[in-house]
């Protein structure tokens, strides 16, 4: 879960280390309080503010590889885990007036963390615009982690539904396709799954070479895949569904053993999405044309 | 007229081979990188002992292997991966019975046979009419919580196999006790197009003519050596059929004159109490197992007898249709006009 962390260990030991330092300083030149002068009210709102700063600090850490982006949010974060730290410790200890790094450290660490954090968020959005580009063909305009498959990284059917529900409420034409791989059952049998596996995912990779910008493409079920194409009538989805058949056919996968190539063919079934469809509807008929083209051995325009 | 339940196995004996179906299941888990020890977290299983080629684990702790991997993976098609590798396998001679099966019924007279090997946790039955062959599904030993992945474990698997064999698709139709899932894509894609849900009973079914059509890879004389050996390495003495499957085929018999908990516990040997805490061991109570029996049989009288309501009311001995349909609504869910629509497959 959080394999990237150990990639951010210097970081951690300096704001950690920082926060320690802190704590025994304090101690060294500070008397404690009594008890009864501590305001325990004051510790749970600062002190679970610290706390759940340094969480947030940690989740990003953990799942962000190494980069600027990652430094800035870091160490802004960090900063202002300092900041409501040394004021909790305060609650403790009584720190005389001419420890001047006391008071620095609660005024200056603060809006200098916050200063950090947002240089970090700026450059965070322009990162994830360039991410979002790079996504455009596996996403549209809406994310949903969950509805994400662990294998292709595509989404899933779910997603597929959701997007079809928001597109069939707009008037242009659109058209459903479903691409199905031949005889992917024996691919499996005779060289195991985990080679299935990757034919999957790399079969996904050329589909999505091969898509448009405005076309979404998702992991329907094993090894079915279900593209979507806005904007587009039946007889030109039909001219891209023989590209991706012609691109397909001439895929050499490679075994990852014995080095052998293996190549693949798909078929391909396709469907105009009416308007007044339940995605449902739609998804039965480009199944339903999927089996005719199967059957064909050509791909298949259900009218 | 009472009659011998013969020998059972039970969910805590150790009779499956654990480096066959249930190594298979593992690997799929690994293959998505996960670790071993997850996998095998609960069930009592050292990974080293898999490997060791002569561990033997029992139907619950194979059981205890599914939940962790439906745990590890969700939203998968764990059950579905794992069906469409199951058979013909690696099994032994077992497996050289089915990849040699010379056409469909000699296949699935080999699954039935040699449950105990190829289908420990759901056993097939087969019955006819004149048009149909239907394979039901019935739980061995009380697979109660996963037994939806099962079901779907074991339909991929004849579906996969018989495609595998007869070098085309079979034009299976499907039904399933429970109701539509609602993400049901898998079985579209893994099953087909024909899926009819709420039955109250697991049935594949398919034309007759198909069951004699000679597959290609099939070798008559292979077959013939390999079911020799079969016969020679299973001795009579060993249970082919779990608990649950004894209690449900020895409550068919007797379906006519229903006997009480007490009497059959006393065809079974055991006195009532221990009778008791044995199918409570096994995740099933007397009641409902009654009950569904006696679903099933009418079920089977409805579609493939082709009885009235007031046939089968008579056949079961209650005293008016009133009361039947209302026992079978209680056992369905369904009336038995709805179950009849639902089962015609039209």
């Amino acid at each position: 879960m959080f394999s990237t962390l150990f990639l951010h260990r210097r970081k951690l030991f300096l704001i950690f280390g920082l926060a320690l330092g802190s704590v025994i300083a304090s101690t060294l030149v500070g008397d404690a309080k009594h008890w009864r002068e501590i305001d325990w009210l004051d510790v749970l709102g600062e002190g679970g503010s610290a706390v759940a700063v340094a969480i947030w600090m940690l989740l990003i850490l953990g799942s962000r590889p190494a980069g600027r982006v990652t430094d800035l949010l870091t160490l802004g974060l960090g900063f202002i885990f300092l900041a409501m730290w040394q004021d909790n410790l305060d609650e403790f200890i009584r720190i005389p007036a001419e420890q001047w790094w006391d008071a620095w450290l609660e005024s200056v660490a603060m809006p200098f963390g916050i200063a950090l954090l947002t240089y970090g968020l700026f450059h965070w959005h322009s990162e994830q615009l360039s991410i979002n580009r790079q996504l455009a063909k596996r996403e549209r305009l809406f994310r949903e982690h969950r509805f994400i498959d662990g294998l292709t990284q595509l989404g899933r059917a779910d997603y597929l539904k959701e997007q079809l529900q928001q597109h069939l409420n707009s008037c242009q034409p659109m058209t459903l396709m479903m691409v199905d791989i031949n005889d992917f059952s024996a691919v499996n049998r005779r060289f195991g799954h985990r080679e299935g596996d990757r034919l999957v995912r790399e079969i996904a990779e050329i589909l999505l070479l091969n898509l448009r910008q405005s076309d979404l493409i998702c992991r329907y079920a094993g090894d079915r895949f279900a593209l979507l194409l806005p904007g587009t009538p039946g007889e030109a989805a039909l001219q891209l569904a023989h590209e991706l058949e012609l691109a397909v056919r001439h895929f050499a996968f490679k075994h990852s053993h014995s080095g052998e190539t293996l190549y693949q063919r798909i078929s391909i079934g396709l469907t105009e999405c009416r308007p007044g469809d339940l995605p449902a509807q739609s998804i039965e008929r480009v199944n339903q044309a999927l089996l005719t083209a199967q059957h064909q051995q050509r791909c298949f325009l259900a009218a | 007229m009472t009659m011998n339940p013969g020998r059972w196995y039970e969910r805590d004996e150790r009779m499956i081979a654990a480096h066959h179906q249930p190594a298979l299941l593992i690997d799929l888990l690994l293959a998505r990188d996960i670790s071993s020890h997850k996998i095998l977290r609960g069930s009592g299983l050292f990974y080293d002992d898999i490997l060791t080629g002569s561990h033997f684990i029992s139907p619950a702790q194979l059981q205890q292997l599914i939940t962790n991997g439906v745990k590890l993976l969700p939203d998968d098609d764990l059950s579905f991966r794992w069906g469409s590798s199951l058979w013909p396998g690696h099994y032994g001679v077992f497996s050289q019975l089915l990849a040699h099966a010379p056409d469909l019924e000699r296949a699935l007279q080999t699954l039935i046979d040699y449950r105990r090997f190829l289908s420990p946790l759901l056993v097939p039955r087969i019955y006819q009419d004149e048009r149909y062959c239907y394979v039901q599904w019935l739980d061995a030993c009380g697979v109660q919580d996963e037994r939806r992945f099962m079901v779907e474990t074991a339909m991929t698997g004849l579906t996969a196999m018989s495609r595998w064999l007869a070098q085309e698709s079979l034009p299976w139709r499907y039904g399933f006790s429970y109701a539509q899932p609602k993400k049901d894509e898998q079985y579209q894609v893994y099953l087909g197009p024909d899926l009819h849900f709420s039955l109250g009973v697991d049935v594949m079914m398919i034309e007759k003519h198909w069951l004699k059509k000679a597959w290609p890879r099939g070798s008559a004389t292979a077959f013939q050596v390999a079911l020799r050996e079969a016969q020679q390495q299973v001795s009579g003495t060993l249970p082919m059929q779990g608990f649950n499957e004894a209690v449900y085929h020895y409550l068919t018999q007797q379906l006519r004159a229903p006997q009480s908990l007490t009497e059959v516990a006393q065809a079974f040997a055991m006195s009532p109490a221990t009778f008791k805490r044995k199918l409570q061991k096994h995740h099933c109570h007397f009641q409902q197992l009654q009950d569904q029996t006696r679903l099933h049989v009418c079920l089977y009288l409805f579609h493939i007898n082709g009885w009235t309501n007031e046939q089968v009311a008579h056949y079961l001995n209650f005293n008016d249709t009133t009361n039947f349909r209302r026992a079978f609504k209680r056992w369905s869910g369904l009336t038995p006009s709805d179950s009849k629509q639902r089962l015609l497959f039209a």
